[in-house]
């Protein structure tokens, strides 16, 4: 009997459920402490704020901007590596012989457009194959005003029906949208990207074998409006310009045998790309820049007061940044910001953080001069708790240097229109008081 | 009744229903120290609180351990129900407590020590308000939610000789102490901008009490008990550091039995509590009780009323008015007894009426 009871009371001890939360009527049945909820903008608190340039250049970007805007025209151009001049027809014999090239077909892809353009057109120019990283858009602009080597309607091509036979699916894996220039535009199904090709004759991509088939490319965008896109670069995966060089060599045991003649095929990337716009990218000055090209990042220091480490818990934090003036461009030259913590904070070189949950991102839309605000309540949270972390974040843009575009924002050094941080806090509860 | 069903009622009531049931905590103790709680066993809880004082294993006054005859442990539990309704605003609770625990054994002839724990305060309760506040210039819409989980406990050691074969002393020494894990939570309605607030903390209490009781057995069926108690300050500390203090009730009362031949005895007590210095809200109480226990010793059948006021509440001094009944039921040729209870309490303050319906649960164990 004395078991079963030990079996009563351990039974009781498991039914020991509670529900103790009852509606509160305040402030006669609630405890005598309430939360209270701060709210405060701290004017002065970014401090040692600066900008860096440099962290990506034009070249290293993962987007080339191309655009015809009022105040901004941005070129795109690449320069393709060197091609094989000549083949070994025989496997067992070394003796090579020349190729001669038939045609090419020359793949861009257009990765960021405003659907909203009208007659979008785009124009590839040669130019020379000195190109590098200190071209300037007033260098290559004469280049520009030459010879067209093609040009094709986007805006027309995306208007034909889409081609879709066994066949053509066969050969180019989806459908596609041709003109009668041959012109051929298929969809990128996973990203909606635009993969353009032009074949170009040998009188278009001239075959130069002292200079082992090198050619360089630029790329004038125009339209009715809102010319602005943005070409894939080698720096992404599979968006790169691409030159396919179709060409066709002797087989010398065979000659002179009408099937003595063999074809083949091969491509091409750039080993350089990149764009030039202008007018440039301003030289920094007292204001916090982020973006342009190379790229320009805001080193923001925050200057947390002791007592938001003590007894505080904070809800909402709110960096205010007041801009220069609008960004200039197009609608979809819009862009995002992305604010990162630093590990350690060793000004422009300092090592950003890798904790996804603590960066804030906010979108800067072109033509705008409102303040920007940027939630920041993660990293300021962390800030909080950890006191051993250095309490700064960067300013970059989000695909830097991919665009001409940037933002100013009004520094520490202009007293009446510096950053801020917007702090909403609550107090610590006073428990153990009745 | 039989034991097997007994038994059977007892795990029926205690696991089946104790979902549904309340804790003997108070809304009125909110805005206090705590609920006060009932140094009662089984046994005298269902005579209304009044042999509390005759009761080896009611921790309510020392000399009634001298009674104790061998080493034995008693352990109370209640399951209540309460509902409460707040100027027009009704909830149900439920909760499960171990109010009392009291193990004695004799030291020799005359002595017997004794100790154990019971419900001094209890802090278990939970708010929820909603309300709007403006923030940054925009109506939110928050949820407030605080949370008090614990209690504070008096550990008793205590100890009564027979002065005389009618008269018994006892004395105590109460060790106050007990915590209670605090949260405090704030939920915005916008959750993309605001994160909940939520901070928690464990408040730790402490405390000193002395009692000293007094028994005589004016007659062979007569008995007058009169006890009488102090307790310091009950200090409250968050992370080592004092938050507060707060005075602690001096508290004394007296008690009488009847006993009406072999199988009825009749009980009834007075208590006073000096609470009111214990902060605001807090008031000095009057308790009274009268009960009945009648049947063979063996199998007892039980009831009683009680009636007084409570310590802490807004306003005047809430009020509570409380019946009970019960078994009890000796097992194992008495070296154990099973009691079962039920009590009704309602409970009235400015602004709020609390109903409780309890069940308790005690055994008696004297192996």
């Amino acid at each position: 009997m004395t078991r079963r009871f030990a079996w009563l009371f351990l039974l009781a001890v498991a039914a020991c459920t509670e529900e103790a939360t009852a509606p509160g009527v305040c402030p006669d049945f609630c405890p005598g402490g309430q939360i209270v909820v701060h709210d405060t903008i701290f004017t002065d608190i970014i401090q040692r704020d600066s900008s860096f340039r440099g962290y990506v250049a034009g070249y290293q970007a993962i987007g080339a901007a191309a655009a015809d805007l009022p105040g901004v025209k941005s070129r795109p151009f690449f320069l393709l590596k060197a091609m094989i001049t000549r083949v070994q027809p025989l496997g067992t014999d070394t003796t090579t012989v020349p190729i001669a090239i038939d045609s090419a077909r020359l793949r861009l892809s257009i990765t960021r457009r405003d659907k909203k353009a009208t007659n979008l057109r785009l124009r590839l120019f040669q130019l020379p194959l000195t190109v590098d990283s200190t071209s300037d858009f007033a260098s290559l602009d004469p280049y520009f005003s030459g010879a067209v080597v093609d040009s094709v309607n986007v805006s027309d091509l995306l208007a034909r029906p889409a081609i879709g036979d066994s066949v053509t699916v066969r050969i180019w894996g989806d459908s596609i949208r041709t003109d009668s220039a041959g012109h051929v535009l298929k969809i990128s199904p996973g990203d909606s990207t635009l993969l353009l090709y032009f074949t170009l004759d040998t009188v278009q991509a001239p075959f130069s074998v002292p200079d082992s088939g090198k050619l360089a490319f630029g790329v004038e965008v125009a339209a009715d409006s809102l010319a602005s896109i943005t070409i894939g670069t080698n720096e992404t995966v599979g968006n790169g310009p691409v030159m396919r060089w179709f060409y066709r060599y002797s087989i010398p045991d065979t000659l002179p045998a009408p099937d003595s003649v063999a074809h083949g095929d091969l491509s091409r990337a750039p080993s350089f790309d990149s764009f030039v716009f202008n007018p440039p990218t301003a030289p920094p000055d007292s204001n916090l820049a982020v973006g342009g090209v190379p790229s320009a990042r805001s080193l923001l220091r925050v200057a947390i007061p002791a007592f938001l480490h003590d007894s505080i818990d904070i809800v909402r934090a709110t960096a205010i940044l007041v801009p220069v003036a609008a960004v200039p461009g197009a609608p979809i030259d819009s862009f995002g910001i992305l604010a990162r913590p630093v590990l350690t904070d060793l000004g422009g070189k300092s090592p950003l953080s890798a904790i996804t949950s603590d960066f804030a991102h906010v979108m800067i839309h072109t033509g705008f001069t409102d303040t920007v605000r940027i939630e920041i309540t993660n990293m300021v949270r962390t800030w909080v708790a950890d006191t051993t972390r250095p309490t700064a974040f960067f300013l970059g843009q989000v695909g830097e240097a991919s665009s001409f575009t940037e933002i100013r924002f009004y520094s520490s050094r202009t007293a009446a229109l510096r950053p801020a941080l917007h702090v909403t806090y609550v107090k610590r509860f006073p428990f153990g008081v009745p | 009744m039989t034991l097997r069903p007994l038994v059977a009622l007892a795990l029926l009531i205690t696991v089946g229903v104790s979902s549904r049931l309340a804790a003997q905590d108070s809304q009125f103790g909110i805005r206090g120290l705590g609920t006060p709680g009932k140094p009662e066993s089984v046994r005298a809880r269902t005579t209304g609180g009044a042999f509390a004082p005759f009761d080896a294993f009611s921790p309510l006054v020392d000399v009634s351990i001298s009674d104790v005859r061998r080493t034995s442990a008693g352990v109370t539990s209640g399951a209540s129900w309460r509902s409460i309704d707040a100027s027009g605003s009704t909830a149900t609770l439920r909760g499960t407590r171990f109010p009392a625990l009291v193990i004695a054994g004799p030291v020799n002839r005359r002595v017997v020590i004794g100790g154990g724990f019971s419900t001094y305060l209890d802090r278990s309760f939970g708010v929820i308000t909603h309300d709007t506040i403006d923030l940054r210039g925009v109506p939110q819409p928050i949820t407030d939610e605080i949370t008090s989980d614990g209690a504070v406990s008096d550990l008793r050691l205590a100890a009564a000789a027979r002065l005389h074969s009618r008269l018994a002393l006892g004395l105590g020494f109460h060790l106050i102490t007990g915590s209670s894990r605090v949260i405090a939570t704030r939920r915005f309605a916008d959750t993309a901008n605001y994160r909940t607030s939520s901070t928690r903390d464990e408040v730790a209490y402490n405390g000193l009490g002395g009692s000293a009781s007094l028994m005589v057995d004016v007659r062979h069926d007569l008995r007058f008990v009169g006890w009488f108690r102090s307790d310091s300050k009950l200090r409250a500390d968050v992370n080592g550091r004092t938050v507060a203090e707060n005075d602690l009730p001096m508290s004394y009362g007296t008690g009488v039995l009847w006993r009406a031949g072999a199988q009825a005895g009749i009980a009834g007590s007075l208590a006073w509590q000096k609470w009111a210095g214990a902060g605001p809200n807090a008031h000095d109480t009057f308790n009274w009780s009268a009960g009945a226990e009648l049947g063979p010793a063996g199998a007892l059948l039980r009831f009683g009323v009680r009636g007084g006021q409570l310590a802490f509440g807004v306003g005047k001094t809430p009020t509570e008015v409380g019946y009970s009944a019960g078994l009890g039921r000796q097992f194992s040729g008495g070296r154990g007894r099973l009691d079962l209870g039920l009590e009704r309490l309602e409970r009235k303050g400015t602004g709020l009426t609390e109903r409780v319906w309890t069940f308790l649960l005690g055994l008696t164990v004297r192996p």
